[in-house]
C-alpha cells in the first residue's frame, strides 16, 4: 500500500507539471494582459509599460519563445533578472538556493506576487482559503448525504411516487446552469422573501471584525454560536447553488448503483437467511453499492472547484473562486497560476484518496 | 391431500396445496406456478424436475416467500410444521427463513456477498437465529466449514468469496444453509454451475449431510441423473404444473406421463453412438398463450381429442404415484401399450 501511494505520487508529478504548462500557455493566449489597465491612461507611455512589465518578468505581445521564458521564469528554471538559465551565482537556476541556484519560481517555493494588488500570491490565497474551505466542506458533506439518501430511497422504493418525485426533481436540477440557479435563488429568497442573505459570508454590520482577520477568529472561538449562525445563514443559498447539480446527478448514480446491487444474488441469499429488510438493504446491498459511489464522490470534488468559481462570483462570497474570477479579469497571471496549482494539487490528492478508499471498501482489490 | 385450511398429518413436514404464483408484466399475466400440489415427509428427499421456465425455482422461492414484484403468490396453501406459511406475518417468516427452512442457490459465484468474509456470512445467520455471541457464532462457522469438508477451516473462515474456487464457495453456501440445523433444505440447482467432477463431490456431500442432519430436502434440478442419484421421490413440472410424481425408481423406470418419457429418452448417454437422439418436438408454450387443454398437448406424441380442450387433473394411479394425463382416464389408449410400440423406456441410468 505504501509503495502504491509513493508510486502514485511520483506519477502525479508530471501530471501537475503538464497542467501548469497548459494553463500558462492558455492564459497567455487570452487577449489583453495585466498592462491593459494602462491602455486608457494618456499619462503612461509605452516605455513605462514595458518597464513595468519587465518588473514582473513579462514581455508585451510575447512570441512563443518569450512565452516559454515567462513560463520557465514562473517555474523557477529561468532567471529573468538577466542570468538566463543561470542564477546570480552563475550556477543552473533550477538548483536549490543553498546549492547556488536561484530563488524565483515555484520550484523554489516562490509563488510570486499578485500583479494587481502587489501582495504575495500565497498570502492572498491563504486569506481566502478558510471561506472556500467552509463553503466546499459544507457543500461536500451535504451533497454526499443528500445524494446518498435520495438515491437509496429511490432505489428501495423503485417506481413508487417518491421515486418519481426524486427522479423529476433530479432531472430539473441537473439541467439548471449553476450561475442562473444562483441568481434565481438570490431573487426569490434574498430579495423577495428576505429569508437568507444573498451576499458575502458574514453580516458586516453585526460581525465583531471583518472575516478572516485575527480579531474575527478570536471572537469566533470566544463565542462561536452567533458567528456560526451568521455564517450558516450566509451559506444556505451558495451551498444550495453549488450542490444542486451534483446532488441531482449523483442521486441518479446512487440509485442505479443501489438498484444493481439490490438485484444481485447475494441480496436474495441475505433475504433467504431471514435477515430483516433493513439489514438486507443497508448491510448487504448498500455496502456493495458503496464501491462505485465512494470513488465517484472523491473524484467529483473537482466539480465543486469549478462550481465554486461561478457560485462565489454570483454571491460575492470572499473565497478563492471569487479571487480567481477577479484574477481572470485582471489577467493576474501569477495569482491565477498559484490558484490553479493549488487546485490541481488538491484534485490529484483526492484522486489518490479515491484509490485508497476503494481498497478499503472492496476486499477484492489489492494494490502492491 | 387434506381439506383446505386443515393442517396435514404430523409426519408431513411440508405440504404445498394449489400454489399459484403469477408475474404481472407489461404484456399480461404469466402464471409461473399454476396450481402446484406436493408434500414432503420429515427427512424425505424430493426432486422437483423440469426444464427452464417450468416454474421449479418460482415454486421454491414461493415456499420461502421470496417472490418479488412483479411476481406475487395469488393462491394456495403452504403448510410447514402445522402452520400455513402464506398466512404468517413477514416477521414470523423471517424467523423461519434461514433457520427452519434454508436455501442453497445455483450460482456459488454470485450468491455470496463479495465484501464479507465467508465466516461473517455463516456466522450472521447463527447470530440472528440462535442469538449466539460473536465468538460462538464464529466457532460455529469454523465447525460448519469443517463439516462440509473445507480443509484448514480456521484459515478459510477469514477469507473472502473471491479467494475461493466455485466448488469451495458452494460448500460455503451449504455450510450457511446448515448452520442453524434446518428442518427443510431447498436446493435450487445446486450443482448446475459447477464442473462435472465438482458436481459429483457436492452431490455426495449433500447426500451425506442430509442423511446426517435428518433434514428433509427439496432438490430442484433439470438434471435427471442428479435426481436418480440423490432423491427418494420425484415430481416432474411442466408449464407451472406438476405432471407426474412418485418414487424415483418407479417413475424413472416406468414413466406414466408422455413428458417424463420424453425427458428420459432425450438423455444422450442412453442413445447408442450413431443413433439419432430423441427430442421432444416443439418448445415450451408461450406463457401468455397457454394451450386451452393439456399444456403438453401440442408437443405430445399421444395427443387425442380430449386433450385439446380439457386440462387433465393430477390423478392418483396407486402405489403413491400421481399423473396428470387423459391417457390414464381412458384405458383403451393406455400409455404402456403405445410406448411398447414406439420407443423403449429403459432403466434409469
Amino acid at each position: 500500500m505504501t509503495k502504491f501511494i509513493i508510486r502514485r505520487v511520483i506519477q502525479a508529478l508530471p501530471v501537475i507539471w503538464l497542467i501548469t504548462v497548459v494553463s500558462f500557455l492558455l492564459m497567455q493566449q487570452a487577449p489583453g494582459g495585466p498592462q491593459a489597465v494602462f491602455n486608457q491612461n494618456p499619462h503612461i507611455t509605452p516605455e513605462q509599460v514595458d518597464a513595468w512589465l519587465q518588473r514582473w518578468c513579462l514581455v508585451r505581445n510575447a512570441d512563443i519563445l518569450q512565452t516559454i521564458q515567462e513560463y520557465l521564469g514562473w517555474l523557477g528554471v529561468y532567471n529573468c533578472t538577466g542570468g538566463g538559465f543561470l542564477s546570480s551565482q552563475g550556477l543552473p537556476n533550477f538548483l536549490p538556493a543553498f546549492l547556488g541556484g536561484g530563488t524565483n519560481g515555484v520550484i523554489h517555493g516562490d509563488f510570486g506576487f499578485s500583479i494587481s494588488s502587489g501582495q504575495p500570491v500565497l498570502s492572498l490565497i491563504a486569506q481566502r482559503l478558510p471561506a472556500t474551505a467552509i463553503l466546499m466542506g459544507t457543500a461536500w458533506i451535504l451533497w454526499v448525504v443528500i445524494a446518498t439518501l435520495a438515491g437509496v430511497l429511490a432505489a428501495v422504493k423503485r417506481y413508487s411516487l417518491i421515486d418519481q418525485v426524486i427522479t423529476i426533481l433530479s432531472y430539473v436540477f441537473y439541467s439548471l446552469p449553476t450561475f442562473w440557479l444562483g441568481l434565481i435563488l438570490i431573487f426569490i429568497f434574498g430579495v423577495e422573501l428576505r429569508l437568507f442573505p444573498a451576499q458575502g459570508i458574514i453580516n458586516v454590520r453585526t460581525s465583531p471584525a471583518p472575516f478572516g482577520t485575527d480579531a474575527y477568529w478570536h471572537a469566533l472561538f470566544a463565542n462561536p454560536w452567533p458567528q456560526l449562525v451568521d455564517i450558516g445563514q450566509h451559506l444556505v443559498l451558495p451551498v444550495t447553488t453549488l450542490i444542486a447539480v451534483s446532488v441531482a446527478g449523483d442521486s441518479r448514480f446512487v440509485r442505479s448503483a443501489m438498484l444493481e446491487s439490490l438485484s444481485q444474488d447475494y441480496v436474495r441469499t441475505a433475504r433467504a437467511k431471514g435477515l430483516p429488510g433493513r439489514t438486507v438493504i443497508f448491510r448487504h446491498a448498500f455496502r456493495n453499492a458503496l464501491l462505485p459511489i465512494v470513488t465517484n464522490i472523491a473524484l467529483e470534488i473537482a466539480f465543486l472547484f469549478g462550481g465554486a468559481i461561478a457560485t462565489e462570483t454570483v454571491f460575492s462570497y470572499p473565497g478563492m473562486g471569487l479571487l480567481f474570477y477577479d484574477g481572470v479579469n485582471e489577467r493576474d497571471y501569477f495569482l491565477l497560476m498559484g490558484i490553479l496549482l493549488i487546485a490541481s494539487l488538491f484534485i490529484v490528492f483526492m484522486n489518490l484518496v479515491a484509490d485508497v478508499l476503494y481498497v478499503m471498501v472492496d476486499p477484492r482489490i489489492k494494490y502492491d | 391431500m387434506s381439506e383446505p385450511g386443515v393442517p396435514p398429518p404430523e409426519d408431513v413436514l411440508l405440504e404445498v396445496r394449489g400454489l399459484r404464483t403469477e408475474f404481472r408484466v407489461l404484456d399480461g399475466i404469466v402464471p409461473a406456478v399454476d396450481g402446484v400440489d406436493f408434500s414432503l415427509r420429515r427427512g424425505e428427499t424430493l426432486g422437483l424436475v423440469g426444464e427452464s421456465g417450468s416454474g421449479k425455482s418460482v415454486t421454491s422461492l414461493s415456499i420461502m416467500r421470496l417472490i418479488e414484484r412483479p411476481g406475487a403468490i395469488v393462491g394456495g396453501e403452504i403448510w410447514f410444521e402445522g402452520r400455513d406459511l402464506l398466512k404468517l406475518s413477514e416477521g414470523d417468516m423471517e424467523d423461519i427463513r434461514g433457520n427452519e427452512i434454508t436455501m442453497i442457490f445455483q450460482e456459488p459465484m454470485t450468491s455470496l456477498n463479495p465484501v464479507f468474509t465467508v465466516g461473517e456470512q455463516i456466522a450472521e445467520s447463527v447470530r440472528l437465529h440462535r442469538h449466539a455471541s460473536k465468538k460462538d457464532a464464529w466457532d460455529r462457522a469454523i465447525e460448519m466449514l469443517k463439516l462440509v469438508g473445507i480443509p484448514s477451516p480456521e484459515r478459510r473462515v477469514k477469507q473472502y468469496p473471491h479467494e475461493m474456487s466455485g466448488g469451495m464457495r458452494q460448500r460455503v453456501v451449504i455450510a450457511m444453509a446448515l448452520a442453524c440445523d434446518p428442518k427443510l433444505i431447498i436446493a435450487d440447482e445446486p450443482t448446475t454451475a459447477l464442473d462435472v467432477t465438482i458436481q459429483a463431490q457436492i452431490l455426495e456431500l449433500m447426500k451425506r449431510i442430509q442423511a446426517e442432519s435428518g433434514a428433509a430436502m427439496l432438490l430442484i434440478t433439470h438434471d435427471l441423473a442428479v435426481v436418480a442419484e440423490t432423491v427418494q421421490r420425484i415430481a416432474v413440472m411442466y408449464a407451472g404444473k406438476i405432471v407426474e410424481s412418485g418414487a424415483v425408481e418407479e417413475t424413472l423406470l416406468h414413466p406414466q406421463h408422455p413428458y417424463t418419457e420424453g425427458l428420459l429418452t432425450s438423455i444422450p448417454s442412453r442413445v447408442a453412438r450413431g443413433q439419432r437422439l430423441n427430442v421432444i418436438k416443439g418448445t415450451v408454450p408461450n406463457p401468455f398463450r397457454l394451450p386451452k387443454g393439456c399444456k403438453f398437448e401440442p408437443r405430445c406424441p399421444y395427443s387425442f381429442e380430449p386433450c385439446k380442450d380439457n386440462d387433465p387433473p393430477l390423478e392418483s394411479i396407486g402405489n403413491d404415484r400421481k399423473v396428470r394425463c387423459w391417457l390414464h382416464g381412458l384405458p383403451e389408449h393406455a400409455l404402456p401399450v403405445t410406448v411398447a410400440a414406439g420407443t423403449t423406456p429403459g432403466g434409469a441410468s
